[in-house]
Order: C-alpha cells, then structure tokens, then sequence
C-alpha cells in the first residue's frame, strides 16, 4: 500500500522534473522529453516478453500453473507498454522525421513485438482447456522466442537504421548526455519497471485467487 | 541409442510416405494449394501489371506470393490429422518428433511443387530480368526450409485450437517475418547483382535455430 503510493509520487515527481528541471538537447528540442516515456516502456516491453517467454519454458519443464499466469500476465502488460512504445515513438518520428511511419528497422522490431504479443493472446482465447492452453501457447512462446534475436539485434544491424541508440544509449553516448536528463531517464526507469512489477504481481494474485473459487466451485458442485 | 536412431528414422520416413500417399490419393490439398497460389499470382500481376526492371518491387511481390501459399497450405498435414480423427492412431504408431520431422519433410516437398509452378510463372507473367539461377536457387531453397520449418510447427499448434485457418496465419507471421525480409534482400541482391552471403547465412541460421526448437517442442504437443 505504502510502496503503490510511493510508486505513484515517484514517477509523478520525476515527470514534473524532466519538464522543469532537465534542459532539452539542442537537435531535438522539445521531444527530448518523449526519452522519459518511449525509451522505459520499450525497455519494459522487451523485459514483459522475455519475462513471459521465461515463464513458458518454465511452464514447460515443471508444470505448474502459477508459471502459466506470470507467461499471461506479462503478456498482457507487455502489449500495453507496446503499445505506449510506439505510439510515442511514431509521434517523435512525425516530429523528427516527417513521417509517422516508414519501416525503420526499429519500427520494424517493434511491431514485430506488437504481433508476437497480439497472436500469443489471440492463440490463448482459441483453446479449450486450462491444461491445454497453457501448454500450446507455452510452446509457441518458445518458438517466437527463437524469432527475437533476429529482428531485435541481428535486422538492424544488418540495414541502416535513422533510430537514435539502438535501445539504450551506447557508453559514447552516456558521456554527452546531460546528467540531469540521464538521471530523469534512469528514474523513470526505475519507476516503469516497479510499475509493471506492480501490475503484474496484481494480476497474478487475481488469476490465482480466480483459480482458486473455480476449483471451490467444482468441488461444491 | 544407434538403434533408436534408425528406428526414428525409419519412423520419419514412413510418416513422410504416408503423408506423400494420402494427399495423392485425393490431392485436394495441393490442388486448393495451386489454385490459391495461382490466383493470388494472377491478382497481383493483374493489380500492378508487368513490372520489367523494378526489381525492388518484383522481389517482395514474389516473397508475398510464396507467403501467402504457405500460409494458405502449410497448416493442411496436422489439420487433416484433427479432422479425420487419424491423430490418435499416429500418435500410438509414431513419437511426436517422428510425426513432426516426418510433416516438416512432407511440407517442403509440398513446398517444393507449388513453387515449380508459380516461380517460373512469376517471371513470366511479371517480366522480371532474368535472375542470376545459382544466387537466386539459393535464396529460395534456404528461404522454403525456414519457411516450412517455422509453419509446420505453428501449424502443429493451431491445429489444436478453434478457428484455425484463421489463427495459422495471424500466429505464424511473427515467426516468418524474419525469413520474409532476409529472403526478400537476398533476392533483391541478385537481381542487383550483389551477394547474396549475408541473407543466406540468416536464413540458414534461422532456419537452423527454429528446426532445433521443434525438436525440443515436439515432445510436448500432445498430452491429452
């Protein structure tokens, strides 16, 4: 209760502080401050995918369901903060590159975030069958697991990219970064990554509390 | 062990002759197949006419064409399974692997016959350049086994689920992405008269990595 209300002032506070206390990067201007959203909510997207692909594999090796809800929690969070990504980051690249969208290999990565994300959660809606469902789309977490590195690391190393710093600023980069923006952009973090600990572990609970009145159900029955 | 391996391999070569004789006993899939891949063929040469030198458009129109084959016919050899209620049967006969390896081979000679006939068509109906054979042979084969590796094991999956056809493509496309942009820079290279070693060591890394996941997958498709 006391860490949700701290979570909430402490990003609220640092969102206040990245637009009257840390100055603005020359070239950029004013969308220097989309650094504080788009870069944390990509950073949680890639950590709620890998987070869900983990738990899949776990899924598979020990079988328990509570390794299922963390793979469906932190999908659905994952495609939320997706999302937030690229909106924010389609409406920097109107803003810097006159377009809101023209296949960059990073817009390209992104939305291959977004479809893994959206066909994981549509594969568990088709099945019938708790055991079942978390055993099919465990598999198919794996299996786009092995698609990640490719488009994450290899594609855009391989074509140019107009995309700043490939995901987080390169060490050159960290030493020209004003240190007022760089402590902004690690505390909103550091706050984006508590929040999506915050939801998920709210999720859980729920589909575990969930869980627990179905099976009391069937026994009643 | 060298014994389970012969067996396995016997197993993966009776699936595979399996599947061979029973699609050509009604060749309903491949005919649907090679229709479908006609017909989107002829929908996009019809939609942008013949597209002579713009080799950067021809590549990925050939690319979308092939996709769309796959994943109009690729999810055929575990859905028929499902909806002749023949896979439990197999399932006591054969390992998932087996069953898995032995589709996977099914699927690139399927693979292998729809496109016979609708690359050459291709060329034809959308008078590309002639393309550089070996670089462009290449690019093809490694881009079919990627694509026939990740679609058979999507299509194990979906095969499970309701609204399959559907869902085949939707949940496939993540994992074909990939394959779709090295193989559709690989074939843009060779009609530019570039290299095409860079594609080609994606495909077949890929092709690889998601070959060695189905191995450790298979296992698991079917428990209940």
């Amino acid at each position: 209760m006391i860490a949700r209300g701290l979570l909430f002032v402490w990003i609220a506070v640092w969102m206040v502080l990245g637009f009257v206390w840390a100055p603005v990067v020359p070239v950029l201007g004013d969308t220097t401050r989309v650094l504080y959203f788009h870069i944390p909510a990509a950073w949680v997207t890639v950590l709620a995918l890998a987070w869900s692909m983990i738990q899949s594999v776990l899924y598979l090796a020990k079988r328990r369901m509570e390794h299922d809800d963390h793979a469906a929690a932190a999908a659905e969070l994952g495609i939320l903060f997706c999302i937030v990504a690229t909106i924010s980051g389609s409406l920097w690249a109107k803003a810097m590159w006159g377009s809101y969208w023209n296949w960059d290999p990073r817009e390209t990565s992104i939305f291959f975030l977004l479809l893994i994300y959206a066909a994981y959660l549509a594969l568990r809606s088709a099945v019938d069958g708790e055991e079942r469902r978390a055993r099919l789309s465990a598999i198919y977490s794996a299996a786009a697991f092995v698609a990640v590195p490719f488009l994450m690391f290899i594609v855009p190393r391989i074509y140019d990219s107009l995309h700043p710093s490939p995901i987080l600023p390169s060490p050159r980069e960290k030493g020209s970064m004003d240190p007022r923006i760089r402590t902004v952009f690690l505390a909103m973090l550091v706050g984006f990554t508590a929040l999506f600990w915050w939801l998920l572990s709210l999720r859980t609970r729920f589909a575990r509390v969930e869980r627990r009145r179905l099976d009391a159900a069937a026994a009643g029955a | 062990m060298a014994r389970s391996a012969s067996s396995s391999a016997a197993a993966v070569w009776a699936i595979l002759r399996k599947e061979c004789r029973s699609e050509w006993r009604t060749r309903y899939g491949l005919n649907a197949a090679l229709l479908f891949a006609i017909t989107s063929l002829a929908g996009v040469s019809f939609a942008v006419g013949p597209l002579g030198d713009r080799t950067d458009i021809l590549s990925g129109m050939l690319w979308v064409v092939l996709l769309f084959a796959a994943l109009a016919s690729l999810s055929h050899a575990f859905v028929r399974e499902i909806e002749g209620h023949t896979l439990t049967l197999l399932r006591l006969v054969a390992t998932p692997t087996a069953i898995g390896l032995g589709k996977l081979l099914f699927n690139l000679i399927f693979l292998a016959v729809i496109e016979a006939v609708t690359v050459p068509l291709f060329l034809l109906l959308m008078g590309g350049p002639p393309p550089k054979w070996g670089r462009f042979a290449l690019v093809l084969i490694l881009g079919s086994v990627a694509l026939a590796a990740a679609c058979t094991l999507v299509s194990a999956i979906i095969a499970q689920t309701r609204g399959r056809g559907a869902l085949f493509a939707g949940a496939s496309l993540p994992l074909l992405l990939p394959v779709l942009a090295a193989a559709v820079k690989g074939t843009r290279a060779q009609w530019q008269g570039g290299t095409v070693g860079a594609e080609a060591s994606i495909l077949i890394a890929y092709a690889a990595a998601v070959f060695g996941v189905s191995l450790l997958l298979y296992d698991h498709l079917w428990e209940d």
